[in-house]
């Protein structure tokens, strides 16, 4: 997958899994995320490209509620996920984060075992019952993270003893442990090598089987390669969303023009 | 590429243009020798503080480590029956109606017929000198020796009893003849007689359990005082304040730096943790006097008082580093439990707080070395009484009466007798030994934590 060649726009679904509307976000007196409207659909790749500090991360943190941690941090507007309201006060956010997984930019496993990170989720939710069941879920999460042929014979070792892309893909196997059906991540390969990229590239496209994936990244390339559908974020705007194949061919905002070719960001 | 002759023909080199790189311009000269003046200094601090140490330690071990030693005689004494148990019914209630006045006279006597025995002359001696020689203290062991064991009356045994203190001293070089000529407390022909006891394989110095295990004794006797009471008042506290102000510590740490929102409220409270933590400790004394027991009606001089008060003391300088470990803690490990959907809770107590650990227990042990070593507080809230009773066993132990380590080095250091000088600087070796252990430990416990993550 290194050549710029688009990702095929087969969509398998066309129902919506997260549906925002009017979103704004506010740091403080920093005004983020200006009136966001998104519709993600399921089993489908969404891409979120934009310059720095365009807001596009912070939207993704918007989906699990991971802004909630930020201090001085508010959202308003709807996010739907199913039809039900997340910011809804009835809404737990720790169950929110079991059905909506993320990994980060930086690979962060904890300084456990591999064993333990990846069990550490279904553990804490409670979704096996036994060890054998627990074994399982380890070994499949693993191989679909595409780490269980490294991984399978030093278990019992220390996560943090693998290497970047290894990591990054620990946290993945990590994330899709608990069996969420969304999967956010927040520029996923901007700490690996091209190599480690490409794999985990791979591996997003088959995750889209199961999951609706939405990734930021600020490669375009990788944006053309990975995604069905892009959304281009600048100075907190969300300027245009459609398919990838549209947006990177056929712009229709001269602002998403102007970024794609290089002009702006 | 390896052949450099057959390589292209050499270029023109141009010329440096701002001077040799081969000679130290003036900046750099000056640089240089300030780099060097600094390591200097640095170097000479070291060492001063190295040669103050290293004096401070030779200086206490070189006074104290007589403490450990003492000066003991060894002689056959008959226990008769007719003086120590008159109702020969060996009933220890009631031959502790014999005072330790007539012990004295049964080691006199048994002391007397031992120097006759090795015809040692006591010319010039009355048997009141003779008899000085024991410490004041022998008979009040010999006589709790008989009490514990009454079927010894009637029978001659082989009892180690305390020399004198001068006696004692004469030995460690703390007393001479000289000095005896101006003591009233002894007189040159008892260190002569003592001299002779040692020739003849009677009187000799060895280690000195009761150092560690004996309590206190009165200004008279310096060569019974030990630090037991002391040793055991300052354990208890130990475990009062590790008890109180571990789950206390983590817990307020836990909860400024994970879970309360930042407002003034939060500053006011960090403010005043930093503040408390700059307390003199002796502020902590008055007001543990005041509240507990004052207040509380707590009893004085136990262990329970002084470890709520060294608790209190404690309790910021735990607080400070437990909060700087766990702020050291990545966030990014917090974001990645919260992001597999762990609670806030279960993302403090399974992630950030194994990691910090060992920072938390560093400053734990650190807070404890502390308060084992600290005095002030606890001369207020009355530990500086001399008490001879052992504490009983945990918990009712922890309300009776008791010494602390560095309060008897206190208290020993004001007493008139020379021979407690010695006795002091014995405990603060003890004192020191323990807080070595301590760091020891604190060392250990982080390496273990450390090679698990």
């Amino acid at each position: 997958m290194n050549d710029m060649r688009i990702a095929e726009r087969v969509v398998d679904s066309m129902e919506s899994k997260i549906t925002a509307r009017g979103v704004q976000v506010f740091y403080g007196q920093n005004h983020a995320l200006k009136d966001v409207d998104v519709d993600i659909l399921d089993k489908t790749v969404t891409a979120f490209i934009g310059p720095s500090g365009c807001g596009k991360s912070t939207f993704l943190r918007c989906l699990n509620r991971m802004n909630d941690t930020i201090d001085g941090c508010v959202v308003k507007g709807s996010i739907k996920i199913d039809s039900e309201d997340i910011y809804d006060p009835k809404v737990d956010p720790v169950q929110l984060r079991a059905k909506v997984g993320m990994v980060f930019q930086k690979p962060n496993p904890f300084p456990k075992s591999i064993y333990d990170n990846v069990a550490y989720g279904p553990k804490i939710h409670g979704l096996t019952r036994n060890k054998a069941e627990l074994d399982e879920v380890v070994e499949t999460s693993l191989r679909r993270a595409a780490l269980w042929n490294e991984a399978k014979d030093r278990l019992k070792s220390p996560g943090t003893g693998l290497s970047g892309g290894q990591q990054q893909r620990l946290c993945i196997a990590r994330a899709i442990a608990t069996s969420p059906e969304v999967l956010l991540m927040d520029e996923p390969c901007s700490a690996l090598d091209p190599i480690a990229t490409a794999q985990i590239e791979e591996l997003i496209d088959e995750l889209r089987s199961q999951f609706s994936v939405v990734i930021v990244t600020h490669s375009m390339q990788q944006a053309a390669r990975v995604s069905q559908r892009t959304a281009f974020f600048h100075l907190g705007y969300l300027v245009e969303f459609g398919e990838t194949g549209q947006i990177f061919t056929n712009p229709k905002d001269p602002r998403t023009e102007s970024y794609i070719t290089g002009r702006i960001g | 590429m390896t052949d450099v002759s057959g390589g292209p023909a050499a270029l023109p080199v141009s010329k440096p243009r701002r001077g040799s790189l081969l000679t130290q311009d003036a900046l750099t000269r000056r640089r240089n020798a300030a780099e060097a003046r600094f390591k200097a200094c640095g170097a000479v601090a070291i060492t001063l503080s190295m040669l103050a140490l290293v004096w401070l330690l030779f200086s206490i071990i070189s006074i104290g480590s007589p403490a450990f030693r003492q000066t003991f005689l060894t002689i056959p004494i008959e226990l008769p029956e007719a003086k120590l148990d008159k109702s020969g019914t060996r009933d220890p209630a009631a031959m502790a109606k014999v005072t330790t006045v007539g012990y004295a006279a049964v080691i006199q006597a048994a002391l007397t017929k031992a120097i006759k025995e090795k015809g040692i002359s006591t010319d010039g001696l009355t048997p009141k000198d003779i008899a000085g020689i024991v410490s004041l203290e022998a008979p009040a062991q010999l006589r709790n020796h008989v009490l514990a064991n009454p079927d010894l009356v009637g029978q001659t045994i082989d009892f180690e009893i305390l020399a004198n203190g001068r006696v004692d001293g004469f030995f460690k070089g703390r007393v001479t003849m000289e000095s005896a000529r101006l003591d009233s407390n002894i007189k040159p022909g008892q260190l002569v007689l003592a001299q002779q006891l040692v020739e003849a394989g009677i009187m000799a110095q060895r280690f000195n359990w009761g150092f560690i295990t004996f309590p206190d004794a009165s200004d008279q006797r310096p060569e019974a005082a030990g630090l037991g009471v002391a040793i055991i008042g300052s354990f208890y506290m130990m475990i009062v304040v590790l008890v109180l102000s571990l789950p206390i510590g983590v817990a307020a740490s836990v909860y400024l730096e994970e879970f309360a929102p930042k407002n003034r409220l939060t500053d006011l409270i960090e403010v005043n943790i930093a503040n408390l933590a700059a307390v003199p400790s002796i502020v902590f004394g008055i007001l543990g006097l005041a509240v507990f027991i004052n207040f509380a009606g707590l009893p004085q001089s136990a262990p329970i008082v002084g470890g709520l008060v060294l608790t209190l003391m404690t309790l910021p300088r735990i607080i400070i580093p437990a909060r700087a470990a766990l702020k050291s803690v990545p966030p990014s490990i917090r974001d990645a439990a919260l992001g597999v959907g762990a609670s806030r809770l279960q993302s403090v107590f399974h992630h950030v707080l194994p990691l910090a650990a060992p920072g938390i227990l560093t400053g734990m042990i650190i807070g404890l070395a502390q308060a084992l070593g600290e005095t002030a507080p606890l001369l207020l809230i009355g530990m500086v009484a001399f008490v001879r009773d052992y504490p009983g066993m945990p918990i009712d132990g922890f309300f009776d009466p008791a010494s602390a380590l560095p309060v008897q080095v206190f208290s020993w250091t004001v007493r008139g007798d020379p021979g407690f000088v010695e006795r002091a600087s014995g405990a603060i070796i003890v004192l020191l030994v323990f807080l070595l252990v301590m760091n020891a430990v604190a060392i250990i416990l982080r390496r273990r934590f450390e090679r698990r993550w």
